[in-house]
C-alpha cells in the first residue's frame, strides 16, 4: 500500500507536458508516478549532438527533500557518467534543494552533456583519455552517440 | 468643488453616502480586476517546496518565504535555504512569527483560497493515508507503562514525531524482526506484529538538530496492514488487551487443577501454580537480588523505570524493562493475553536464571 501522490509531484508532472522544454521528455509510468522515463538529446555543438539518450527517474518517498535518482540507460562515453549509468553532478547530491525540480535537473544534466568536467570524474578511464587526448575522446564520444544515441 | 460652492456640510462631522448604486456590471469588473490580480501574483505566493498557496508563511533572514510546514521538512535536512542556499540561523520555528504582512495580504485577497488549503493540509496530514493513520516506528521493544526514551536523528522519523505532536501526541514503536521471522498475514516483514503504543511525554531538540523523546507506554496493539508515508512506516492497528477478569479466573482454575507435573518438568510446574504464588515468585525473586545488589537492580536503573510495581499485570512489564535479557525473549509478554500467561513467562526467566546460577 502506498501513500497518494503529493500534489508537488502532480503538478510538476502536469508542467513538464503543459510547458515541455525543448530536446527534453519525461514520462511518467502508467503504474508509478514516479516512475520517468526520461528522453535528453545531446546539445547542439557537443560531441553528443544529434543523440537521444534514455534515462530513468525515480521520486524517492521523501522527495523534494531528497533529489530524484536518475540514471542514463543509454551508453554514454563521458566522464562525468560510469558505465551503469550513474551521473556525478553536484545538484543531484549534497547540492540538491527542494527549490530544484525535475526539469531543473535535466537541464543541468543536459548542460553536463555540453561541458564534461574531467576535473571531477566518475569514470576514471574516460576522464583519463580526455585530459590526455582530448580530440580522441570526443571522437569517441561522438562515435558511440551514432551507435548507441541515434534517433529514431 | 463642493467647499467652492459652499455646499460643503461643516455642520455634520461626517457625511457618509452607502455605496448602493454599484450595478451589477461594476461589481462584475470589481471581481474581474481582482481574480486577474491574483492570477498574475499566483507564482508569487505558491511556496516553492510543496507547489501550492503559502499556509502560515514565515520569511528566512535571507528573505524567503515558504510555508511553516515545509520549512520545518526543509529544517530536518539541512540549515541551508532552498531558495538561495544561504546558512539559514533561524530559532526554533515554534519560536519564529509568521510573516504577518502575508498572512493578513492571503487572508484578505483571497479568503477561500487560504481556507481550503489549510482544510487540504489537514486532510493530507490526517487522512493522507486512508486506513493506514497511525505512525510506526520500527525500533526496540516497549512496555505499557514503562518509559521509553528515544534519540530521533533521521528526518523522516523528526517529521513522524512532529506530526505526533500535532495529532494525538501517540505513535507505534516496533521491534526490528532481524531474522524475518513470518508475522501472521503478514508474513516476514521487518518487524514483529506485536507493538506498543507511545505517548510523547517531552521533546528537546538539541542543537544538532535531533530530538530526545521521553514516552510512556500506552497499551499493546497488532498491526493488521502497514505501508510507508514520507519515508517513515503507517500502518492499521488493533488494540491487544487483557481478556475478562472472568475468564482469567477460569483459566486458573483449570490450570491449578491439573494432576501434578513431573519432577523435572520445570515448565509442567510452573503451568500449575496459582496466580499469586507466581507474583509471590517475582516479586520474591526481585527482593533476593536487590539484597545481592544485581547490577541490573542499580539506583539508576529504578530512577529509569521504578520501583517493582505492585500491579501484577503490570510487574511483568517492569520486570522485562529491567532484566538483562534478549530481546526476542521479551517479546514473549506482547502477545499475551492474560496476567496469569506473563507472569508464567516472567517465572519461567526465573527459573532459567536460578538453574544457572546454583
Amino acid at each position: 500500500m502506498t501513500a497518494p501522490l503529493p500534489k508537488r509531484i502532480i503538478k510538476e508532472t502536469e508542467r513538464l507536458q503543459s510547458e515541455p522544454v525543448p530536446g527534453i521528455s519525461a514520462q511518467p509510468h502508467d503504474d508509478n508516478a514516479r516512475y520517468f522515463d526520461v528522453m535528453v538529446e545531446g546539445p547542439g555543438g557537443s560531441c553528443y549532438e544529434d543523440g537521444e539518450f534514455k534515462l530513468e527517474l525515480f521520486l524517492p518517498d521523501d522527495y523534494p527533500m531528497c533529489p530524484p535518482r536518475i540514471r542514463f540507460l543509454t551508453r554514454i562515453y563521458h566522464p562525468n557518467i560510469d558505465r551503469l549509468g550513474r551521473i556525478c553532478l553536484d545538484v543531484l547530491k549534497n547540492n540538491w534543494s527542494p527549490a530544484l525540480q525535475i526539469r531543473t535537473i535535466l537541464l543541468s544534466i543536459q548542460a553536463l552533456l555540453g561541458a564534461p568536467n574531467p576535473e571531477d570524474p566518475l569514470n576514471e578511464a574516460v576522464a583519463k583519455q580526455w585530459k590526455e587526448n582530448q580530440p580522441e575522446a570526443i571522437r569517441t564520444a561522438r562515435e558511440w552517440t551514432r551507435l548507441y544515441a541515434k534517433k529514431g | 468643488m463642493l467647499a467652492a460652492q459652499g455646499k460643503l456640510g461643516y455642520h455634520v462631522e461626517l457625511d457618509y453616502q452607502a455605496a448602493s448604486g454599484l450595478s451589477e456590471r461594476e461589481r462584475a469588473l470589481d471581481d474581474t480586476v481582482l481574480s486577474e490580480l491574483l492570477e498574475s501574483t499566483h507564482r508569487e505566493v505558491d511556496c516553492q517546496v510543496c507547489y501550492n498557496l503559502m499556509l502560515d508563511p514565515v520569511t528566512t533572514y535571507c528573505g524567503h518565504t515558504l510555508c511553516r510546514k515545509c520549512l520545518a521538512r526543509v529544517l530536518d535536512h539541512t540549515h541551508h535555504c532552498p531558495v538561495c542556499r544561504r546558512g539559514m540561523a533561524i530559532p526554533p520555528l515554534q519560536q519564529t512569527r509568521s510573516n504577518v504582512t502575508l498572512v493578513k495580504l492571503l487572508n484578505g485577497l483571497c479568503p477561500d483560497a487560504v481556507a481550503a488549503r489549510a482544510e487540504a493540509v489537514f486532510e493530507e496530514e490526517r487522512e493522507g493515508t486512508g486506513d493506514l493513520d497511525v505512525p510506526l516506528f520500527v525500533c526496540t521493544l516497549g512496555f505499557p507503562n514503562q518509559l521509553t526514551f528515544l534519540r530521533i536523528f533521521e528526518p523522516r522519523y523528526r517529521l513522524m514525531i512532529r506530526r505526533a505532536l500535532e495529532g494525538n501526541g501517540e505513535f507505534g514503536m516496533l521491534m526490528y524482526n532481524r531474522y524475518l521471522e513470518p508475522q501472521g498475514d503478514l508474513g516476514p516483514v521487518h518487524f514483529y506484529h506485536y507493538g506498543i503504543m507511545l505517548r510523547i511525554l517531552h521533546t528537546q531538540t538539541l542543537a544538532d538538530g535531533t530530538n530526545l523523546v521521553e514516552s510512556r507506554g500506552m497499551y499493546r496493539f497488532r498491526v493488521k496492514a502497514h505501508g510507508v508515508r514520507d519515508g517513515y512506516g503507517v500502518g492499521n492497528v488493533e488494540r491487544f488487551d487483557d481478556v475478562p477478569l472472568a475468564e482469567e479466573e477460569r483459566i486458573e482454575a483449570e490450570e491449578t487443577s491439573l494432576p501434578a507435573a513431573g519432577e523435572g518438568d520445570m515448565t509442567g510446574q510452573i503451568n500449575r501454580m496459582p496466580t499469586c504464588a507466581l507474583v509471590a515468585l517475582g516479586q520474591d525473586f526481585v527482593t533476593r537480588m536487590q539484597a545481592r545488589s544485581a547490577n541490573w537492580l542499580q539506583q539508576r536503573v529504578l530512577d529509569v523505570h521504578g520501583q517493582p510495581p505492585d500491579d501484577a499485570a503490570l510487574f511483568p512489564y517492569w520486570f522485562a524493562s529491567v532484566l538483562p535479557i534478549s530481546e526476542e525473549e521479551k517479546y514473549k509478554l506482547m502477545g499475551t493475553t492474560t496476567v496469569r500467561e506473563r507472569l508464567k513467562v516472567t517465572a519461567s526467566w526465573i527459573r532459567r536464571i536460578e538453574s544457572q546460577r546454583w
